[in-house]
């Protein structure tokens, strides 16, 4: 008896017992997920409703006020801004970049193996030693980006590419390309590799060329693990910190100033752990907002 | 000729890709007063191995590297494993509530770290393992499961449901099924969400920072960075060299799986 | 797959886990050791001064047998969240040093320390320089902490050969002279000065030396806000006027960048500690004998001078365990021999804040320190006369807001907004005196 997607869970005792041993699978998930993160995400959301001083986690209940600060300022609201911009524009280049470096290492090059590890690096090395290394290498005296802009006579004087608009939020948007596309290349790699070959044996007869091939046979088996990949990534990018942090701190101004840096300066720079608890919690519901219209979008997709 | 013009264009992607990490190299092993020539200098006139040696006798990094190895392989280890079975439990299965439990898991991760590290050490502390390598590996755990339960979903659900089938109608039990069938299908997914793990647990800096102190337990990021980076001061050569040592064991561990990632394995199991 | 490859590989990858996480809660077994352990914090834990450490950490352990230091290192950036889990946890080190002046300013005042009285007496009152206590008696009579080290961290670092070359004879003494010399040396890909204009602390730090500089404050004695005054106005003009003298990456400078372009020779002026000489020294040595230090220019000859001096700190939490031997190790860092070390970690950066380590011949052999006997003493004078945001003036009430004010990067946003938005002064002063008086409010 086949067991395909469409059987139902009810009275036949085989599929019960199907039923339990599926959740038997997904417990020790969930237990760890319940044991370890439930505690401190009920108290993040539970301390935003109070006025709390950081180093004693200690305060008074304000009950809404926070969120009432929080909301008629300017600052909550510029830093969303910044956030969605800086979120859209790097998974963009994240995914396009990613897709075409996993194509052009699915194929046959030389030394395939080391050009995968060395591609694989910026994903490899440490959010703070890049950005320290991409500082130094933006810096206007010694850094050898601007040198070789000038020297090739691209440039006559040196470029400020953190301390300035918009050439601040432009860098932090490529770094976090770098930064972050292998990981797109490893997801979009893997599946590549279980892609059977007489899908595209297929095409070829039909007469489809290099960019057919991959409208029709690559992108329509890429898209589960694709859209997978985009959601997490954009949830990732959403409340990536170290790296904006490092790299302009949130300057010029509030110009690259994101949720994140926002919630930590609250936390750790103005001891207020209930204002950054509400920025927190607001930036989670901006993020289930978006996250249940694509899942939403995602389910339709699949059950075509 | 269109071969070699493909082969430039990739390896010429790939080495400004790769930019960084040959200038991490490069300035690993120039002498100190060689760091900011103005202006600036590429190759070293001098090179020197003083700032590895300088690591490896005469600070913790190779205690830290060994915590960070633990840590991440405990946490790879741990995590692939419960996330494989639940991912095959969410995509072979069915039982009441299973797409919400899916999107239930992601949830939790729509909280900035920031504001979960405080209760989380309290948490720690109130089960006694506050300032050792297991309550990184619980907390790595945490954040990683996530992430590798949707991306193995998402592999799994490239596979067939013939080939269960077929092999449930030669008699196997489910989790029989599962072993021999599923797995080895899976086997590329596994691999790409394992390293991923990994590369999480190893590069993670925030959690390291509040949950450990001591540098019995300390990883290599919280290490290294305490170490050498302060904010008057910051210490290149010994950053450098130190940057190179890290990751090194990760571009090992790729190159030794470059196997598992390469066509025809896994793939091909249903012809037709 | 055979039978054994699949249970050999779950069995097998079990066991692994299994071994590696028992090999790794060591954290459980020590709490029952027998001895007295004393943990200690500290974010400066370059090589250099764990070496120093580690001395005074032997020499206590072998003057106090059964009692076990373990240094534990932090960082200038990750303090603020792991003080705030070691606070709201009760597991608190023993001895913390090296933290800023402003942050014990703000644990004192939530009652979290213990208070340094006993210390002082014990290292000898009569041995600091002359009112280097002061800052932290943040409560009349009791004493949050002492500075472990002075920095005296504006110092005006200058390039005797380029000065030479312009026809400047002496150190710029005024603002405009200051202004003069940097148009006079700059040019051939070397520019003035490396002031920064980033949204950092940095510039914060470095924009209210500048309004002391212009005779005013940013608070009165009485911790009102006084940004609305002439000193202040004053300063943001000298600050924009500079900015055309500062390379084109100032507006994201913070210390290292600055510290770098001073010493690769970049630029011809810096403003610095003493970190210029050990740095020059190993990066740059060709122009080690052309470098000289002076207090930095104020804008006028009869304006004081005004260093900044962080007074990186040692305190004692309310609640470690074994205070009566955390308040013996605070004092025994103290000695002589380890803290000569200690400094010689980083020489010129950390000064000393006891007047009887300065003139020790000990202290005084360190190659550094010798070759730059000048430099160094006036550094220690200044660092030892020196204040900060926490305490403006000897007649200023104690700021604990300080550190808060610095984080939020009100003062550096103002900068901003006036040198590169060009927003008019009266909006930005009016929008900076309001935020103030918000963070002062809590």
């Amino acid at each position: 008896m086949s067991l395909g997607k469409g059987a139902s869970a009810s009275g036949n005792p085989l599929d019960r017992r199907d039923a339990m041993l599926g959740v038997m699978l997904i417990a020790p998930s969930v237990l760890i997920f319940c044991a370890v993160i439930v505690y401190p995400l009920v108290s993040a959301i539970y301390l935003s409703l109070f006025n709390i001083f950081t180093p004693t986690l200690q305060g008074n209940f304000v009950g809404l006020d926070n969120y009432a600060e929080l909301f008629a300022g300017q600052e909550f609201w510029r830093s969303l801004f910044n956030t969605l911009v800086w979120t859209v524009c790097t998974l963009f280049l994240q995914v396009v970049l990613g897709v075409a470096a996993a194509l052009m290492l699915h194929q046959a090059i030389v030394f395939r193996a080391l050009a995968r590890s060395l591609i694989l690096f910026p994903y490899f090395v440490s959010t703070v030693v890049a950005v320290l290394v991409w500082r130094w290498l933006f810096n206007d005296l010694y850094g050898i980006l601007n040198h070789l802009m000038l020297w090739s006579g691209l440039l006559q004087m040196p470029l400020d590419w953190l301390g300035s608009m918009p050439n601040a939020m432009i860098s932090i948007v490529l770094v976090g390309a770098w930064k972050y596309f292998p990981f797109v290349v490893i997801a979009i790699l893997a599946r590549l590799q279980t892609i059977p070959d007489h899908l595209y044996e297929a095409a070829t007869i039909d007469g489809a060329g290099a960019w057919g091939r991959f409208m029709d046979v690559t992108l329509p088996q890429l898209k589960d693990v694709l859209m997978v990949v985009i959601l997490l990534r954009a949830i990732w990018d959403f409340k990536e910190f170290d790296l904006i942090y490092l790299m302009t701190g949130g300057g010029p101004l509030i110009a690259t100033q994101t949720l994140p840096l926002m919630v930590y300066k609250e936390a750790f720079g103005l001891d207020a752990m209930g204002r950054a608890t509400a920025v927190a919690v607001a930036m989670m519901l901006v993020m289930l907002v978006f996250m249940v219209l694509y899942l939403r979008k995602m389910g339709r997709e699949q059950a075509r | 000729m269109k071969r070699i013009a493909f082969n430039l264009m990739a390896w010429t992607i790939v080495l400004i890709t790769a930019f960084p990490l040959i200038w991490m190299v490069i300035t690993s092993v120039k002498p100190q007063f060689e760091l900011f020539r103005i202006p600036p200098t590429f190759w070293p006139e001098q090179i020197t191995f003083e700032h590895y040696a300088r690591l490896l006798w005469e600070t913790p990094f190779l205690l830290f590297m060994r915590n960070s190895l633990i840590l991440s392989f405990s946490t790879t280890i741990l995590v692939v494993a419960v996330a494989t079975l639940g991912a095959h439990s969410l995509v072979r299965f069915r039982y009441r509530g299973r797409e919400r439990l899916a999107q239930l898991v992601l949830f939790t991760y729509l909280l900035p770290s920031v504001v979960l590290i405080l209760p989380l050490y309290l948490m720690m502390v109130w089960l006694g393992v506050a300032n050792s390598l297991l309550s990184l590996v619980i907390a790595y755990t945490s954040f990683a499961l996530p992430y590798a339960l949707w991306l193995l979903r998402s592999f799994m659900q490239g596979i067939p449901d013939d080939l269960e089938a077929a092999a449930l109608v030669d008699g196997a039990t489910r989790m029989e099924a599962f072993f021999d069938v599923i797995l080895p299908q899976a086997l590329p997914g596994i691999i790409s969400t394992s390293l991923f793990t990994f590369i999480l647990s190893w590069n993670e800096y925030l959690y390291a920072l509040v949950l450990v102190n001591t540098d019995d337990a300390r990883p290599l990021t919280t290490g290294v960075m305490s170490m050498l980076v302060s904010s008057f001061n910051i210490e290149w050569s010994l950053l450098m060299a130190a940057s190179v040592m890290m990751s090194v064991p990760l571009i090992i561990i790729f190159a030794f799986l470059q196997k598992f990632l390469t066509r025809g394995f896994g793939a091909g199991g249903v012809k037709g | 797959m055979t039978e054994t490859t699949r249970n050999g590989l779950s069995r097998r990858s079990l066991g692994t886990a299994l071994g590696a996480i028992a090999l790794a809660a060591p954290g459980a077994r020590t709490a029952e050791a027998q001895q007295t352990t004393l943990r200690w914090w500290s974010p400066q834990t370059a090589p250099a001064q764990r070496e120093a450490y580690n001395f005074q950490i032997r020499t206590f352990e072998e003057a106090n047998p059964g009692v076990r230091v373990v240094f534990e290192a932090t960082s200038d950036e990750g303090y603020p969240a792991q003080m705030a889990a070691a606070f709201g946890s009760g597991q608190v080190p023993s001895v913390v040093t090296h933290l800023p002046h402003f942050a014990v300013a703000t644990y004192w005042q939530n009652g979290l320390l213990e208070p340094f009285n006993d210390v002082i007496d014990m290292i000898g009152t009569s041995n600091f320089y002359e009112g280097a206590n002061r800052i932290y008696e943040i409560t009349p009579g009791q004493y949050a902490g002492t500075g472990i080290g002075n920095s005296a961290a504006n110092m005006m670092w200058l390039r005797k050969d380029l000065m030479q070359r312009a026809g400047i004879a002496a150190a710029p003494r005024t603002w405009d002279e200051l202004r003069d010399a940097c148009r006079k040396m700059q040019g051939g890909g070397i520019f003035g000065a490396p002031l920064p204009y980033a949204r950092n602390s940095m510039t914060s730090l470095i924009f209210i030396c500048f309004v002391h500089g212009a005779g005013g404050n940013i608070f009165s004695p009485d911790l009102e806000v006084t940004v609305d005054s002439d000193a202040f106005r004053n300063a943001l003009e000298f600050y924009k006027s500079m900015r055309e003298l500062c390379p084109p990456g100032a507006t994201n400078y913070s210390w290292g960048e600055s510290l770098t372009a001073f010493v690769a020779g970049a630029t011809a002026t810096g403003i610095y500690t003493g970190r210029v000489l050990a740095n020059v020294a190993a990066q740059n040595p060709r122009n080690a004998d052309n470098i000289t230090c002076a207090r930095y220019p104020t804008i006028a000859a009869n304006v004081p001078h005004w260093t900044f001096n962080d007074f990186p700190s040692v305190m004692i939490p309310k609640v470690a365990p074994n205070i009566a031997l955390a308040k013996r190790f605070a004092a025994h860092l103290f000695r002589a021999d380890g803290y000569i070390r200690q400094l010689h970690a980083a020489p010129g950066h950390v000064l000393p804040v006891l007047k009887t380590i300065s003139a020790m011949p000990q202290y005084q052999e360190n190659a550094l320190i010798q070759k730059y006997r000048a430099e160094v003493d006036l550094m220690s004078e200044s660092a030892a006369a020196g204040h900060n945001l926490g305490w403006e003036s000897p007649r200023h009430k104690p700021n604990t807001a300080a550190g808060r004010i610095i984080a939020s990067h009100v003062l550096a946003e103002a900068v901003q907004r006036y040198v590169i938005n060009n927003e008019p002064m009266a909006a930005v002063v009016s929008t900076t005196a309001q935020r103030l008086q918000q963070l002062m409010r809590g």
